[in-house]
């Protein structure tokens, strides 16, 4: 037994046929979390990485630091109902009522359970741990009121109150992504904390409680203070009041702003978070405009209490909106998973595309893969398709393994972390559908060639015949004229052997000129290149060894290819048909949607025989050729023209 | 007589020129393509052209075109196109286009400088012109129930001149025989056939040869 051995028997508990897909967790989750990485020795074994993801993630420490704070909280939040109800009780909106003390702790707790909820779930973390935060700050208020508590307590409360809503604006605007994006917001968010920052610093140490006329809970102790300054603290105050207000009125409309920009499904998910926030942002330019005109935050007053309601209300439905988010995360997550169980062992092409689409409830996500072959992107039949870009509102996702692009998935911006949600079971259902794309696109190529050697046969075939008739028929029948002008000369002399000779050669070239005819017409039949499919089937039942019957010949079109396959097959069947020794044969054209289709029928007996070239033709066209007794029928894709 | 002769390939163009020269028919113009016809046409006021089927630029059917424009701008010019087809389908479109002497001949039947003469003969007369090996095709055509087995020998004889274009005076005196029993032979044909008898002998010709190659 050598050292190293105990280390790999800590994973022998994992099957290793994982592999294929575990490379990318690793991949993917490395992206998300830091300790992870560190917890983990480099990625030799992909298995041991996919161990790892459990165990580490979302990583101890900050699960325990999470949890710690949830407890913390909860008992800040109890904390706070004691505090209400002690002596200080008729200063705060908890104290005043049941109904403030309710909303209070509702909107407090419900805002830490989804935080803790987020955080927890990684949806995204730095989401949860505002709300987790923003839940801390909402009792502070409460906290300031704890008249015999140490007078650490309501000094540090004083403080934490004002972070309430720039914690607020912050966790809304992370909404669902974890970042705060577009740049107004992101100038919006530094603001709100600088000022929050900035007034907390002031007041805390300029602010005598004593002295302020406002001040109604605590208003003996501020351990913080250097030099009482009422004066600026009350101007400070005031501009807060007034620059919350706009801070709120910001908020307000770039919420608006995303839900009008955002795509459907993008807003549905928005909707729940962000139209709370601003009844939230309203609730707080309303109180800014009530204390304007008050001196004192009377909790009793109705305008104020209902104004706090409205608030704690919108808190409470914020925290709803954010869970439920969690919970739909969590039901897109099954649903993607349930796509990897009913995956059969062949799903037809573009089956993940439609089902991750449905999963995630994103109409518009495409699912594009790479073909190094072919250094194209193609759809899941093989069909080429341009470079996925990100479209307004959307994002790409590129899937790679081995540093090898798999697939690329355009979605709404709306679907956050799509990598992790992306599970081993479909990573290898998009492999192995990138491998069918990349053997439909071969196949495709290699019909187009077929077609296109196809093409220039009959290109060659068609001068071909033109070169005979220009050329060497027209020289013959000059020749032919030639001939009978000497042939006439002859006969006015009376040049009887000469005449005779001459008669001779005139019929040599009859002959030749007809063999020739009959060389250039089956060469390629100039008839259909001039007037199509209909009467070159006509001319073909003009010299046939059977009578042919030709159902719904018509003189339309089509492309110079399918009727040229569509002449061919009918040659070759017939020939075939009289090799069989049929007294008889039908020949029907019909045109069904894009695809001509080509039926002989005969009475001679036994299957009709392979005709390999008409195969070739009709094959090389993306169409089908199949025969059977006394049939022959074949499919022709045409655009008709 | 006068003609213009339309045929792109030069080596043709003269043989025919000298055939019609020697022949004593006064060949107004040799043009090359079908804008030279047209001019040459208007020019020359011939009693006939004889237009090559296949002439540029695209050498698929201009000379059906030309052919039309001709009967439109100049009624009194016949119209005699040449071909290396033995190609029902043109000659059948050239007849439904072309109402009263046109005519369709394969390009070899002309050396013998006689069947040309005749036939521009015929147009002059105002019938109309059907190759010979054309209506023998269209004869031989394998059928399930073939009517033609109803006929006599004679009036197949006399179907087959029906639809090379000929009158029934002509016809007449191809065979030998009154015009009288002619017309009684065609319309003993065309009862047999189920075709309404048209005194009009060019559309005569259309209803035949059409009948004979839409029955199987």
């Amino acid at each position: 037994m050598d050292g190293k051995a105990p280390e790999t028997k800590k994973h022998r508990g994992w099957p290793q046929d994982r592999t294929v897909a575990s490379t990318e967790i690793s991949r993917s989750s490395r992206c998300h979390n830091q300790v992870m990485q560190r917890a983990v020795p480099p990625p030799a074994a992909p298995a041991r990485l996919a161990v790892a993801r459990r165990l580490a993630v979302p990583g101890r420490l900050a699960v325990l630091a999470r949890i710690t704070a949830g407890i913390g909280g909860t008992a800040v939040a109890v904390g706070a109902l004691a505090v209400a109800r002690g002596p200080g009780r008729a200063t705060t909106y908890a104290g005043s009522s049941a109904a403030g003390a309710a909303l209070t702790v509702c909107a407090g707790l419900g805002l830490m359970a989804a935080g803790l909820v987020i955080s927890l779930a990684r949806r995204p973390a730095r989401t949860g741990d505002l709300a987790l935060g923003a839940g801390l700050c909402w009792f502070a208020p409460v906290w300031v009121a704890w008249q015999d508590g140490p007078p650490l307590i309501p000094s540090a409360a004083m403080v934490a109150a004002g972070f309430t809503f720039p914690l607020i604006v912050h966790l809304v605007l992370t909404c669902p992504t974890g970042r705060v994006g577009s740049a107004p917001a992101r100038v919006l968010v530094a603001t709100v904390y600088g000022e929050a920052l900035f007034t907390a610093a002031v007041l805390a140490l300029f602010r005598d409680p004593y002295f302020d006329p406002g001040c109604r809970a605590n208003c003996n102790v501020n351990i913080f203070l250097v030099r009482s300054l009422p004066s600026l603290a009350r101007a400070v105050q005031a501009w807060d009041r007034w620059f919350t207000a706009s801070a709120a009125l910001a908020l307000i409309a770039v919420c608006a702003a995303r839900l009008a920009r955002a795509s459907a499904p993008a807003r549905q998910r928005l909707l729940p978070v962000h139209v709370p926030a601003a009844v939230f942002a309203v609730a707080v330019i309303a109180r800014a405009a009530v204390l304007q005109r008050t001196i004192v935050e009377y909790p009793f007053s109705p305008a104020l209490f209902t104004i706090f309601a409205a608030a704690s209300a919108a808190l409470i439905l914020l925290a709803g909106g954010l869970m439920s988010g969690v919970a739909r995360a969590r039901a897109e997550r099954r649903a993607v998973a349930r796509i990897a169980a009913s995956m059969d062992e062949a799903p037809a092409p573009g089956t993940l595309q439609s089902a991750l689409a449905a999963a995630l409830r994103d109409p518009g996500l495409q699912v594009a893969y790479w073909l190094p072959g072919q250094q194209r992107y193609a759809g899941a039949g093989g069909q080429g398709v341009p470079e996925p870009a990100a479209a307004p509102g959307g994002r790409v996702t590129r899937l790679t393994r081995d540093g090898r692009t798999i697939a690329t998935i355009s979605h709404s911006e709306a679907v956050p972390g799509i990598e992790a949600q992306i599970g081993p079971a479909i990573r290898l259902g998009l492999e192995n559908e990138r491998l069918q794309a990349e053997l439909l696109a071969q196949l495709e190529e290699l019909r187009a060639s077929r077609a296109r050697i196809v093409a220039t046969a009959d290109a060659e075939r068609r001068g071909l015949e033109r070169n005979l008739h220009d050329g060497a028929q027209q020289r013959l029948l000059a020749l032919s004229y030639d001939i009978r002008l000497a042939r006439a000369a002859a006969q006015q002399d009376g040049d009887t052997p000469a005449e005779m000779a001459l008669a001779r050669a005139t019929d040599h070239a009859q002959c030749v000129l007809e063999e020739l005819r009959d060389l250039a017409h089956g060469i390629y039949p100039s008839v259909l290149t001039q007037a199509g499919i209909g009467p070159a089937l006509a001319t073909l039942a003009d010299t046939a060894p059977l009578p042919i019957q030709i159902l719904h010949p018509g003189h339309q079109r089509y492309p110079e290819a399918a009727e040229a396959a569509a002449y061919f097959t009918v040659a070759e069947a017939i020939g075939d048909a009289a090799r069989r020794g049929a007294s008889d044969a039908t020949v029907s054209i019909t045109s069904e949607d894009a695809w001509l289709v080509v039926t002989v029928t005969d009475n001679g007996p036994g299957d009709a025989a392979l005709m390999v070239a008409a195969a070739d033709r009709v094959g090389a066209l993306g169409g089908s050729l199949s025969t059977g007794p006394g049939l022959c029928r074949a499919e022709i894709p045409c655009a008709s023209s | 007589m006068r003609v213009v002769v339309a045929e792109d390939v030069m080596l043709t163009r003269e043989g025919i020129t000298r055939l019609l020269a020697d022949a004593g028919v006064d060949v107004t113009a040799a043009v090359g393509d079908a804008a030279a016809l047209l001019r040459a046409v208007g020019s020359t006021q011939p009693d006939a052209a004889i237009i090559d089927i296949r002439m540029p630029p695209t050498h698929t059917d201009e000379g059906l075109a030309a052919a039309l424009q001709i009967r439109a701008q100049h009624p009194e010019v016949a119209v005699l196109i040449l071909s290396q087809y033995i190609e029902p389908h043109y000659a059948l479109q050239l007849l439904e286009d072309h109402p009263g002497r046109t005519g369709y001949l394969l390009k070899e039947r002309v050396y013998d400088v006689g069947n040309l003469l005749d036939a521009l003969r015929r147009l002059a007369d105002g019938e109309t012109v059907v190759d010979p090996t054309i209506v023998a095709r269209l004869f031989a055509r394998k059928r399930r129930a073939d009517p033609l087995d109803q006929l006599t020998e004679r009036e197949r004889e006399v179907l087959a001149l029906v639809a090379e274009g000929l009158s029934n005076r002509a016809t007449a005196a191809r065979l030998f025989v009154t015009e009288r029993t002619v017309e009684a032979h065609v319309n003993q044909i065309f009862q047999k056939l189920g075709l309404s008898i048209d005194a009009d002998s060019h559309r005569r010709v259309l209803a035949v040869l059409a009948h004979l190659r839409g029955t199987t």
